[in-house]
């Protein structure tokens, strides 16, 4: 099969834009302990944010300038919105904010009791929140909007040692 | 080749799962309303006040929950319900049988909502189209209604974002929304709006009682200076004069978000204040009560009502004339399970925590309803269902 013929049926089945801009995966449980497992020795940023958390919308942005500044940071967005929200809707925030190409999950089980118990039980469910985990699996925990200047500082420590 | 044909294969069946999700509407399709909210009539008759998805219906039980009547509907028509996690539809029913539903939508994607109401004179046959409660359109949230036990008279209150909008506009700060109330006036309507206070976090459920004929009590997450988002309470002193701010207790939690977790208020009959709540204060983490011997003194000291690793939330309190009840809802790494506490002697002290139901799904906010002197548990569960169930006297 020709390359133009597989484009044709990617096209026909609609798919195409889809494999980049890809919808964030759905957080259900036993997604943290994959996600945790996928990026195991690897020094690692995970923040949780929600379509529905006003002060995150605004936030996000920071982020994306910061990826850009520091390429070396593995970063993982996790919209953690109580209520579920539709991917689509996920995947459009962040490719606004210039996060489109960034790992990114979304809470899709009501029960985010379950969920975010398996995230951290002390969590209440407060957004933003951010997890630094170190190459150890060390957890330093920025609640609230990040201070980004406490997480350059995390990630050169990371990239001395 | 043929590894591209399995990927290909991969996302054709990935979206045929998404499209399959999309027609069942499941939560993590589109975020549904998920509640149900009891009130006790006069005769005994269970009331239940049901969003689920884009609709709102009314159910009624005779045998305290056992069974029920077939819905009747209050909202006609599809409907952008607000599906927030401290949002629900609440129902009061009067002394003479008359049922009042409220509800809110999202008028649109930035959570400006839009509160309704609708009532019954016919036993619940059938509901009034749903009309605002007011006519201001800026934004109305988490209204509740209450009946004031003295005139039968209802009472309506929300957090209403109209001198925020006025505000901005003037090009001056406005932090949060204002808390708002309007009395029922006559059987139409309710009469005018009226701003108690501005400036209340703006996302989260409000608790109602009554301390008096025509004096109800309102509890809310307020905004203290420096964005600290701490409870306070507000007795009304008439009917249309809300008294002074009473903070319930300094947690200093500073947050710039909306927790979405908002309190819950008892008056017990010896006038006694009883309020348990969520924060996350750096000093104070997870679920808290406190008391007041009456409506002019302070809160006491809060105690603690559960570790906060075990995701303590949503407190209910309420008073049934004899006992004073409190439940609210933990994790306990499997289950959602909901605790219960009582105290005979005005919450002074109370018995041990005792788990009387449990899930392991999604669930409602747990709530009490009383009839009769008697208490029960009213939950809501993906698994179960809808449950009543009554809190049989401890020793």
């Amino acid at each position: 099969m020709s390359k133009a013929a597989i484009l044709a049926l990617l096209l026909a089945l609609g798919l195409v834009g889809n494999v980049h801009a890809a919808d964030p995966q759905p957080f259900e449980r036993g997604s943290w302990s994959k996600l945790m497992a996928a990026h195991e020795g690897q020094p690692t940023i995970v923040h949780l944010w929600g379509l529905t958390c006003a002060p995150c919308l605004t936030e996000l942005p920071h982020w994306a300038n910061l990826q850009k500044e520091r390429p070396d940071m593995r970063l993982v967005l996790l919209a953690a919105d109580p209520v579920p929200q539709p991917p689509v809707r996920v995947e459009e925030m962040l490719t606004r904010t210039g996060l489109g190409k960034t790992e990114s999950w979304s809470f899709a089980d009501r029960f985010n009791e379950r969920l975010r118990y398996e995230i951290d039980p002390s969590w209440s469910g407060e957004l933003p929140r951010t997890l630094m985990i170190d190459r150890e699996g060390k957890v330093t925990t920025l609640p609230g909007v990040a201070d980004l200047a406490e997480v350059r500082t995390w990630l050169d420590r990371q990239r001395k040692r | 080749m043929r590894l591209f044909f399995t990927f290909l294969a991969t996302l054709m069946l990935a979206g045929t799962a998404a499209a399959q999700h999309h027609n069942h509407g499941k939560p993590s399709a589109a975020p549904e309303a998920f509640t149900a909210t009891p009130a006790f009539g006069p005769d005994g008759t269970l009331w239940l006040v049901r969003a689920t998805a884009d609709k709102i219906a009314v159910v009624k039980s005779t045998d305290l929950g056992k069974t029920f009547s077939e819905p009747v509907a209050v909202t006609p028509e599809p409907m952008n319900l607000d599906w927030g996690p401290d949002a629900r539809a609440r129902i009061a029913v009067d002394p003479k049988g008359g049922v009042i539903v409220t509800f809110a939508i999202f008028q649109d994607k930035n959570f400006n909502g839009r509160a309704f109401f609708a009532r019954s004179k016919d036993n619940g046959a059938s509901f009034t189209p749903p009309r605002p409660i007011t006519a201001d359109k800026t934004s109305q949230r988490f209204e509740t209604v209450a009946v004031d036990p003295s005139s039968g008279r209802f009472f309506a209150t929300w957090l209403d974002k109209r001198n925020g909008a006025k505000a901005r506009a003037a090009g001056k700060p406005y932090p949060g929304a204002a808390l708002a109330f309007a009395w029922e006036d006559g059987d139409a309507d309710f009469g005018k709006t009226e701003i108690a206070l501005d400036n209340t976090c703006e996302c989260c459920r409000l608790g109602v009682a009554f301390a008096g004929p025509g004096r109800p009590a309102v509890v809310f997450r307020n905004i203290f200076p420096g964005s600290v988002r701490d409870h306070a309470v507000v007795t009304f002193k008439d009917a249309t004069t809300p008294g002074p701010l009473r903070r319930v207790s300094a947690d200093d939690w500073k947050i710039e978000a909306c927790p979405h977790h908002g309190p819950t208020i008892a008056i017990a009959p010896d006038g006694s204040y009883h309020v348990a709540w969520f924060t996350d204060a750096p000093s104070r983490k997870g679920l808290f009560y406190a008391r007041a011997d009456n409506g002019n003194v302070p809160f006491g000291a809060p105690r603690a009502l559960s570790s906060p690793n075990r995701q303590p939330a949503r407190p209910y309190l309420l008073s049934d004339g004899q006992a004073l009840h409190l439940v609210w809802k933990e994790f306990d790494g499997t289950k959602s399970v909901v605790r219960w506490q009582v105290s005979r002697d005005s919450g002074r002290q109370w018995t041990d925590a005792r788990t009387i139901a449990e899930t392991a799904d999604a669930s409602d906010h747990p709530l009490l309803v009383a009839h009769g002197g008697h208490a029960y548990l009213s939950w809501l569960t993906k698994v179960e269902g809808y449950r009543l169930i009554p809190l049989e006297n401890q020793p």
